[in-house]
């Protein structure tokens, strides 16, 4: 259960405010929410919040879960450090034992199929790869909530499909909170839907009703 | 409960449970630090290695250029002391050479560190603690580097006269040091001017902060102007416990604790209101 009171969010442009939220109260159960909205409408600064690192202007988000750092494209890797010495990293981050982040390793270093590469500095890699390590590296940690930021599309085909099939099983046993454009990817993972529009915050129980209105508001919009 | 995850190759993944929320602060904080630690010290090593040999080599650099000009200061009759030079000299050029690594370091550290900020146990300040904690490690290698060599030479007042007191010298620049780093990384994140100014400022120190001379030495007009520096009370505290020869009879103490806590305080405060902010920055 996440828990919005009079939450606002905005973010200051030259001479005004750009409202992604305004005094929103709202209580999230405990499903897979999938957020939708038009592009600069705010979805990942919407999840970044609900995962606590970023916060809003007034108001408090409250849950007592544990969430994942958003998986995206860009994630925190330090570029100049190996694949493997940024898997240890997080490890060390989380405080896991030494078994475990060998556990961890071996998880990544397979999963990720980055052959070589895993001991190569990760500035050295393509967004693919990147995008294939910190997927797997996400896949090894237990959250209640996994982020995810529009990463289901990293890599070939085959990868996709196999990210696919691992996060499925996953979220099995936890939730996801995931922002993607790709209607299909909505309905396969989310149960519910998040509709953020020009500071307003609309929950849907149904993906479906959501993906309605968000297409009807695009529609207005051309 | 997760189950076991499996991939194509069969490969298993041990049962991993992730007990965020048991963690306690001080367990997350200890192992947040530890990682950052790890993590600074791995990319000074790793990253153009020259980097991490000037780190070891300025300290001999610059002990050996201003022996050198004691000496050309010895042929025309002066310089004459009745203390250890060299000693001097390393038990000075190494505690500044601290501090000014860590002021300059904690600069950048929120610029440099913000992709880690998306893990949320990261805070800002962590980053400043582990850079400092990198600069003391590589100090007290240092320093260790200095007494081995100086135990292989024979020189005499190798270790401390009083070495409690030194040691007490170190801690208490180092907390200056990281009080006055993190004003420095908090102003450097809306005033980027900031750290430029410090990089400068921190050069000139070198010369106003008995840290390669005795304040003894200069006229009692300059002591007076000196001694509105804190970093010179530090230097005269580590040199006068460091060698027999000289005392802390300019030092004054108070000075040095109302330099540390203003800066401290000031630095968390400001830090608490605008955590948020350059978190999101």
């Amino acid at each position: 259960m996440i828990e919005l009171k009079n939450v606002t969010k905005y973010f200051r442009t030259n001479n005004s405010k750009k409202y992604i939220l305004r005094n929103v109260n709202m209580v999230l159960p405990d499903v897979n929410i999938g957020i939708l909205g038009r592009n600069g409408m705010g979805k990942s600064t919407l999840m970044r919040m609900l995962g606590k690192i970023e916060f809003p202007n007034e108001g408090t988000i409250i849950s007592k879960q544990s969430f994942s750092w958003p998986l995206g494209l860009s994630g925190g890797f330090v570029g100049n450090m190996t694949g493997r010495q940024n898997v240890k990293f997080v490890c060390n981050l989380y405080g896991k034992s030494r078994e475990e982040t060998r556990a961890v390793i071996a998880y990544v270093q397979e999963f990720s199929e980055l052959e070589e590469y895993f001991d190569m500095p990760v500035k050295t890699y393509s967004s693919g790869m990147k995008g294939r390590l910190g997927f797997g590296l996400s896949l090894s940690f237990d959250f209640d909530y996994m982020l995810i930021d529009e990463t289901l599309s990293v890599g070939d085909a085959r990868f996709r499909t196999k990210a696919k099939t691992h996060l499925k099983k996953k979220i099995e046993n936890c939730h996801v909170i995931l922002v993607s454009h790709d209607m299909k990817t909505l309905r396969e993972m989310c149960q519910a839907g998040l509709l953020v529009h020009e500071g307003e915050l609309h929950y849907f129980d149904d993906i479906e009703e959501g993906i309605k209105r968000y297409n009807e508001i695009n529609q207005e919009g051309r | 409960m997760c189950p076991l995850l499996k991939n194509n190759s069969g490969i298993e993944l041990p049962r991993l449970r992730l007990r965020l929320k048991q963690r306690k602060p001080t367990f997350i904080f200890v192992s947040v630090i530890k990682a950052l630690f790890l993590r600074e010290l791995a990319t000074r090593i790793s990253v153009g290695r020259t980097g991490l040999f000037w780190t070891f080599f300025e300290p001999f650099f610059q002990i050996f250029v201003f022996i050198l000009m004691r000496a050309l200061m010895q042929q025309y009759g002066g310089g004459q002391t009745s203390f250890n030079y060299v000693v001097f000299m390393a038990s000075g050029f190494i505690p500044f050479n601290m501090f000014r690594a860590i002021l300059s370091s904690s600069a950048g550290a929120f610029q440099a560190n913000k992709g880690l900020f998306s893990y949320k146990q990261v805070k800002p300040i962590d980053t400043i603690i582990a850079r400092a904690l990198v600069e003391m490690f590589l100090s007290v290698i240092i320093i260790m580097m200095f007494l081995a060599i100086g135990i292989f030479l024979n020189i005499d007042n190798v270790f401390p006269d009083n070495t409690p007191m030194v040691f007490l010298g170190y801690v208490w620049l180092w907390i200056f040091s990281v009080s006055l780093g993190l004003l420095v990384a908090v102003g450097n994140t809306f005033f980027i001017s900031v750290g430029k100014m410090v990089s400068i400022s921190t050069f000139g120190l070198l010369f106003f902060s008995a840290v390669f001379y005795p304040l003894v030495s200069l006229p009692p007009t300059a002591q007076d102007v000196l001694l509105y520096n804190p970093l010179t009370h530090f230097m005269e505290m580590i040199h006068g416990f460091y060698l027999q020869a000289l005392d802390d009879r300019f030092v004054n103490y108070r000075y040095m604790l109302l330099w540390t806590i203003v800066p401290l305080f000031m630095g968390l405060w400001l830090y608490r209101m605008l955590e948020r902010r350059i978190v999101s920055e």
